[in-house]
């Protein structure tokens, strides 16, 4: 008699005792339904966790509905906020319907906490091609004192015209953080982003980073 | 030419005779009677002379059937013996100056006192004087002269030997007569001489005719040497006197004589002419001295009207044929040596011909340019015409822009946008998903926008520029907008135009502000304003306050008052 050994986590239906009779000829292909959210790891819920920085604590609690309705409605996940640890507590609940869910919100949260807009930020529950970019400006070029805080002020030009810039003609969101550029957006835009923000740390004037933009961002509107 | 005759006393001169009296054209055609007599003539002189040639084996001239040549062989034959004792004679007489000089004496000095008086003789003698003359006369120079006495006697022996006889009868006579002598001597020399024959006459021809020939110069030179031999012989006249005072033998005689021939000898030019410019006035003073003498009067006279006859005289054909010639070939080499004419000149700048001389000349050469076109009143009205014409079909030709290649539809460019973009990141991505499924359906870009902006701003431009334009007015065309009440009465609203700008119409200033005067911002206040204004505030608040609480007395004192009225 052959036994299967039938790992403990994974449910399986009833197997037909008919087709253990008979001998040499393979059992079907069993096919399941696909699991649920919280079926899934046996049943236990699972947890994202993610940190609060200081800095965006206030903003937090401005933003706590904006934050909180889309992902206990919109991706039936629950979410509360660990004052004590000052983090941000995701659990699945029994009718999260994808397990994805999960992972979208805390990604949603954690761009939240990176410094992107809810609005902007929003776009990550809603569509899945989208990524979030990090680099520092030490990894493009090693610049240190005076020139560092000149790079920054580049990069973001005069009242942030240059990055507001980069970012309509890239369909893209940017974050500059001191010396820490997040990039939100699509992964070709978050390419020609990254291009142009390495440019302009590298030394390039905003005019030909401009006419660059202009060129690329017309090519891929014509492709499609 | 043969000499025409001799004459002897003693010959048959008969043949002689007869051939002296030919016409000398006659001797030009050959006859037969002619030769005849001049061979029978010949041949009696030939006998005649016998006698004194004794050594001639020919006793008779054979002249019956004989040629010209043969007959003269003999007679060579005969002669030449003869010459040979002649030229002895001569020597002899040239040791023997004496007999020559009492000669040559006479001779000179009758020489031209002979010329008429020889005329004379020549009736008797037979032309010694000529015969003298023309051998004193000749052109040959005197170095030759005693020779060319002796040649031309030995030409003149040929057919005469009186010249002998009359030597002979010179020395035997000796001294008779210098006259005689003279005579003799010239008859022997003029033995050849006639009535017909003159040598001076014969002279003078050959003079003209040489003249002719070769100019007149020789009429001088014979004057010269006349002159010259003239001088010589009055030298040689001095020389023989002074030798026959001196010494009279015949040794001196030899010496002199041999001195004599040597100095005559080693004579040249400058002895007898002297150089060109010395003897010339002796020449002419010696003519002068001669043109005194009758004699001499005569020659040189018909020497002169010689030559003037040859300047004057008409000139023969030949003569004038080749002065024409002559005048021709000077014009022509005149020409050749002269330098050519500008037009034969190769390139002739203007400086290098005379002026206005082009004008002159006929020139031919080729125009390059085209004649420029001739304007007439019917060149303009065809280009008149042809331009109506154009412009009534309205066919200009006008340069047409070349059409220039379709190129791509310009890309819209896509402009930066440097705000901060109102719409959130998922609804920017929401738009480009509901452009890609359902492009009708997607909401205005930005360039639709600014689209509709100018479109706004073109209507209502349009609409002023009809307003202006057109007589009738036509009103705006209603557009739902929000627009701005202006503060003014609704009284002006009625008026479109406004006739006249007046404030009535306008609000009054106390309803536009009303307050006291001198009102100031926070910021302009002092410190003292601000108190005084924070004082007044302050009585105002006060002022109020206690009001307020004045009536809230009032109230409880009503209500107490009530509740006191109840209570009681």
């Amino acid at each position: 008699m052959q036994n299967n050994k039938v790992p403990a986590s994974m449910e399986i239906e009833a197997v037909q005792p008919e087709s253990i009779s008979e001998s040499g000829s393979l059992p079907p292909k069993p096919k399941f339904k696909p699991l649920k959210a919280h079926e899934m790891s046996d049943g236990r819920v699972q947890f994202r966790k993610v940190s609060v920085p200081p800095h965006r604590y206030s903003p937090l609690k401005k933003a706590w509905m904006d934050i909180y309705t889309p992902v206990y409605e919109g991706m039936k996940i629950d979410i509360r906020m660990n004052l004590k640890a000052r983090k941000v507590e995701l659990k699945t609940r029994p009718d999260t319907p994808d397990i994805s869910n999960l992972q979208k919100c805390a990604d949603f949260v954690h761009a939240f906490m990176l410094g992107f807009d809810v609005i902007d930020a929003i776009a990550l529950l809603r569509l899945d091609e989208l990524y979030v970019e990090s680099f520092e400006i030490k990894d493009v070029k090693t610049l240190r004192g005076e020139h560092l805080s000149r790079a920054v002020g580049r990069l973001s030009g005069k009242g942030g015209k240059t990055k507001f810039a980069i970012e309509n003609a890239t369909k893209t969101r940017i974050v500059i953080a001191d010396t820490k550029i997040h990039i939100l957006g699509s992964f070709a835009s978050i390419k020609i982003a990254r291009d142009s923000l390495c440019s302009l740390i590298l030394g390039s004037p905003a005019g030909k980073v401009y006419s660059k933009l202009r060129s690329v961002t017309a090519r891929l509107a014509e492709r499609f | 030419m043969e000499m025409a005759t001799s004459s002897e006393a003693s010959l048959d001169l008969e043949a002689l005779r007869r051939l002296k009296s030919t016409e000398p054209p006659l001797w030009l055609a050959p006859s037969a009677e002619l030769s005849d007599t001049a061979r029978s003539a010949s041949e009696k002189l030939f006998s005649f002379l016998k006698t004194y040639a004794p050594k001639s084996p020919l006793d008779q001239l054979l002249v019956n059937g004989f040629d010209a040549e043969q007959i003269w062989q003999q007679i060579d034959l005969q002669s030449q013996p003869l010459l040979s004792s002649l030229k002895r004679e001569v020597k002899k007489f040239e040791k023997n100056p004496g007999e020559i000089g009492e000669i040559k004496k006479v001779l000179e000095g009758d020489k031209k006192g002979l010329g008429v008086e020889r005329k004379g003789l020549e009736e008797e003698s037979d032309g010694f004087d000529e015969e003298l003359d023309d051998g004193f006369d000749d052109d040959d120079d005197d170095d030759d002269d005693d020779r060319e006495e002796e040649e031309e006697e030995e030409e003149k022996e040929v057919k005469g030997e009186e010249e002998e006889e009359e030597e002979d009868e010179d020395e035997d006579e000796g001294s008779e007569s210098e006259e005689e002598e003279m005579e003799e001597e010239e008859k022997g020399k003029g033995g050849i001489e006639d009535d017909f024959l003159k040598i001076n006459e014969l002279q003078e021809y050959l003079e003209e005719d040489e003249a002719r020939e070769y100019g007149i110069k020789k009429d001088s030179d014979n004057k010269k040497k006349k002159g010259g031999r003239k001088v010589l012989d009055e030298d040689e006249d001095d020389d023989d006197e002074e030798d026959e005072e001196d010494e009279e033998e015949l040794g001196l005689f030899d010496d002199e004589e041999d001195e004599k021939a040597d100095e005559l000898e080693n004579a040249r030019y400058e002895d007898f002419f002297g150089g060109k410019r010395k003897k010339v006035p002796q020449k002419k003073s010696t003519t002068i001295d001669e043109s005194e003498e009758d004699s001499d009067l005569d020659d040189e006279q018909d020497d002169d009207k010689a030559m003037e006859n040859q300047k004057n005289d008409n000139l023969s054909t030949h003569e004038k044929q080749l002065k024409k010639l002559q005048s021709e070939i000077e014009k022509m080499e005149k020409a050749n040596l002269d330098p050519k004419t500008w037009t034969m000149q190769g390139e002739v700048t203007a400086a290098q011909r005379p002026k206005n001389s082009a004008l002159e000349v006929d020139l031919d050469f080729q125009h390059n340019v085209r004649p420029a076109p001739v304007i007439t009143e019917e060149f303009t009205a065809s280009l008149e015409e042809i331009i109506k014409k154009r412009i009534l079909e309205g066919q200009f030709d006008d340069v047409q822009k070349a059409p220039s290649l379709p190129t791509k539809a310009p890309r819209e460019l896509k402009e930066l946008d440097e705000n901060k973009s109102k719409k959130g990141l998922a609804e920017i991505y929401e738009e480009e998903y509901v452009q890609k499924t359902n492009p009708a359906a997607a909401p205005l870009s930005f360039s639709d926008e600014q689209k509709k902006e100018a479109s706004m701003l073109f209507k209502k431009l349009c609409l002023k520029l009809d307003a202006l334009s057109h007589f009738h007015f036509t009103p705006k065309p209603v557009i739902d907008d929000m627009s701005i009440q202006a503060n003014v009465p609704a009284l002006a609203m009625e008026e479109i135009a406004p006739i006249a700008v007046s404030d009535a119409a306008m609000l009054a200033p106390e309803e536009v502000f009303a307050g006291k005067g001198d009102v100031k911002e926070e910021a302009e206040l002092t410190q003292a304003e601000r108190k005084r204004r924070r004082a007044n505030k302050k009585r105002k608040y006060k002022a109020e306050a206690a009001k307020r609480t004045m009536a809230k007395k009032a109230r409880e004192n009503t209500s107490q008052n009530h509740n006191d009225g109840n209570e009681e």
